[in-house]
């Protein structure tokens, strides 16, 4: 406990209160006020915008539900939810696994193991735009890939069709953003004590079962705390679909928040666009706080 | 002398059997692989800024081009003032990292060593906004920032940088660690608590500081759509500027002058984590905590 030499209780008032707390909350004063402004006031303003009709000339109005009722009519919102779903599926799918057969490949690595840590995390280093920029080439008609598979005679791939651009994104996303799941996963290989496997080997079990039974239940706190993670971030995933494809061809790659950016920034509906944040706020703590939980029930269990 | 610590999942003995070579030889491969499509496509960027329009759609390309064309960067300055882009960039990194430091600094420090009252209601008063995404109150974040008047304002990124409940999270933790004896016998010794935090918290926090500039770092250098919103033309940082200006969907500015512009880009932060590898790496594990 603090020495309480010259406690409030003595004298009491609000004089002696305020200079018993005067540093600790001068220290807290501007982050308190800052916090306000730019964190407590614009999410309460989306709640309230939400209801409104947000008009930079004539001044709000008050809509009522209108404008979910707006959002919830429109067809594009339930192709924005399905495509969202089909990106963070697609991203479990293709991209989960690959940082942790990364990882455990690289801690078996005799030579170079520096380098093939490190090499995976490059793209996380170079700012996104530069990578949008040179994938926009890559995946070009007549582009290194396709210049590639035509040279060993296979058909073209059309990544910017329909019916492949989702997968597209997914590859450019998994290449881009696996190195730092990696290192993640790296250091928490570091972590398994070497006896465990010594032990595992001396019973008899082979590679594959020291990783099925030692390796993979070691990681299994981080693999949850990471796809927890990849869940929330690919919810929310907008950039690379609207530098690589502008969410075309035909709304295929037109995820949610890219809906509601366009409503916001392109079409100027700033109440359709914020009612959308609202939703997508509630979805969002409902599921971190659920997943909270479960990590703490977990934890005691 | 090999002992338990030189092994990882696979010991010696495993080498000696036919099958796990065959499986292992396969893995390097696949590493070597990897390793190339990663270091690929950066050298290939920057091979092709160097290439004639006709040398870069030439079939079967070559790696190397055949002139080193230097003209094309000198090109690349007509379609983008990379130094002023540049320079914006530095500005809104300097006044972000000076903000959010000091002033979470300070407030992370009240919370772990000085008195406060209802210190847990304002601590869940910052900590609360961790669960929230930024992006769903990305539309309200904008409108405020233009009812503030802060639009187009260096402004708009230096104050909201202090609203980081994350950073405020890694300073307290930190300073949590910190013994309150330090505080207390320098208390004794008639130094104010500003003196206490500027002399003895901040030397001692030395490396979750560089963390957080080297994250605030990447931060700004790679933000380019939320910039492009809030400001506009000369006073856009490089990265929306390049958004803006050269690789919007449907650019039609010649690739080799693009890729030119790439290169010059990608430079700065690459030689940022060749110095800083460690740091950026720790600050990599501190990110896991974020959940």
């Amino acid at each position: 406990m603090e020495l309480r030499m010259d406690t409030p209780v003595a004298k009491p008032g609000l004089r002696r209160k305020t200079r018993w707390y005067f540093w600790g909350l001068l220290f807290l004063v501007p982050e308190i006020v800052i916090f306000f402004i730019f964190l407590w006031v614009p999410i309460a303003k989306g709640i309230s915008y939400s209801f409104y009709n947000v008009d930079f000339v004539d001044g709000n109005a008050f809509v009522g539900w209108q404008n979910y009722a707006d959002v919830l009519g429109n067809p594009d919102f339930y192709t924005a939810i399905r495509n969202t779903l089909v990106y963070m599926g697609l991203a479990l799918l293709i991209g989960f696994w690959v940082p942790i057969a990364m990882a455990i490949a690289v801690s078996e690595l005799k030579w170079f193991k520096g380098f093939a840590r490190i090499v995976g995390y490059l793209p996380s280093i170079i700012p996104a735009i530069v990578l949008y920029g040179m994938w926009q080439w890559f995946y070009d008609p007549v582009g290194p890939i396709n210049s590639f598979l035509n040279f060993v005679g296979l058909p073209e791939f059309d990544f910017y069709s329909k019916e492949h651009a989702m997968f597209s994104l997914i590859i450019l996303e998994t290449w881009q953003n696996f190195g730092s799941a990696t290192l993640i996963y790296v250091a928490g290989l570091a972590a398994v004590p070497r006896e465990l496997y010594e032990a595992s080997e001396l019973d008899g079990a082979g590679v594959w079962a020291r990783i099925r039974y030692v390796t993979l239940p070691s990681l299994k706190g981080l693999i949850l705390l990471l796809l927890v993670l990849q869940l929330i971030a690919t919810s929310q995933a907008f950039q690379s679909q609207l530098l690589m494809f502008g969410g075309g061809p035909d709304n295929a790659t037109l995820t949610y928040l890219l809906l509601t950016t366009r409503e916001a920034f392109t079409f100027f509906n700033f109440g359709k666009a914020s009612a959308m944040g609202v939703l997508m706020f509630i979805v969002l703590v409902v599921f971190s706080v659920a997943t909270l939980k479960l990590r703490k029930g977990g934890d005691e269990a | 002398m090999k002992t338990a610590q030189d092994r990882a999942i696979m010991s010696r003995y495993d080498f000696r059997k036919p099958g796990v070579k065959v499986v292992y030889a396969f893995m390097v491969l696949c590493i070597i692989l990897i390793s190339l499509s990663m270091l690929y496509p950066f050298a290939n960027t920057f091979m092709n800024s160097l290439k004639s329009t006709e040398e870069f759609f030439a079939f079967p390309a070559p790696f190397f081009p055949s002139h080193w064309l230097w003209g094309n960067y000198k090109e690349s300055l007509d379609y983008l003032n990379i130094a002023l882009h540049f320079k914006n960039t530095v500005l809104i990194f300097a006044g972000n990292t000076f903000i959010s430091l000091t002033f979470l600094g300070l407030a992370a420090f009240s919370l772990a060593h000085l008195r406060v009252p209802a210190k847990k209601w304002i601590t869940l008063y910052f900590m609360s906004t961790l669960l929230i995404p930024a992006n769903s109150y990305l539309i309200p974040n904008f409108l405020n920032l233009k009812g503030l008047g802060l639009l187009n304002s260096f402004w708009a990124f230096w104050l909201p940088a202090g609203a980081n409940a994350f950073y405020l999270l890694l300073l307290k933790n930190f300073f949590d660690g910190i013994h309150k004896e330090l505080f207390e016998s320098a208390r004794i010794d008639g130094a104010s608590e500003f003196r206490s935090f500027l002399s003895i918290a901040v030397p001692l926090s030395a490396p979750i500081l560089v963390t957080l500039v080297l994250l605030g770092f990447s931060t700004t250098w790679n933000d380019f759509y939320w910039s492009s919103l809030v400001m506009q033309e000369d006073k856009l940082p490089l990265a929306a500027a390049i958004y803006t200006k050269i690789i919007y969907p449907g650019s039609t500015i010649n690739w080799n002058v693009r890729f030119a512009i790439l290169s010059m880009t990608l430079l700065p932060p690459l030689i940022v984590f060749l110095f800083f590898q460690r740091y950026i790496i720790s600050g990599l594990s501190l990110g896991a905590v974020k959940g």
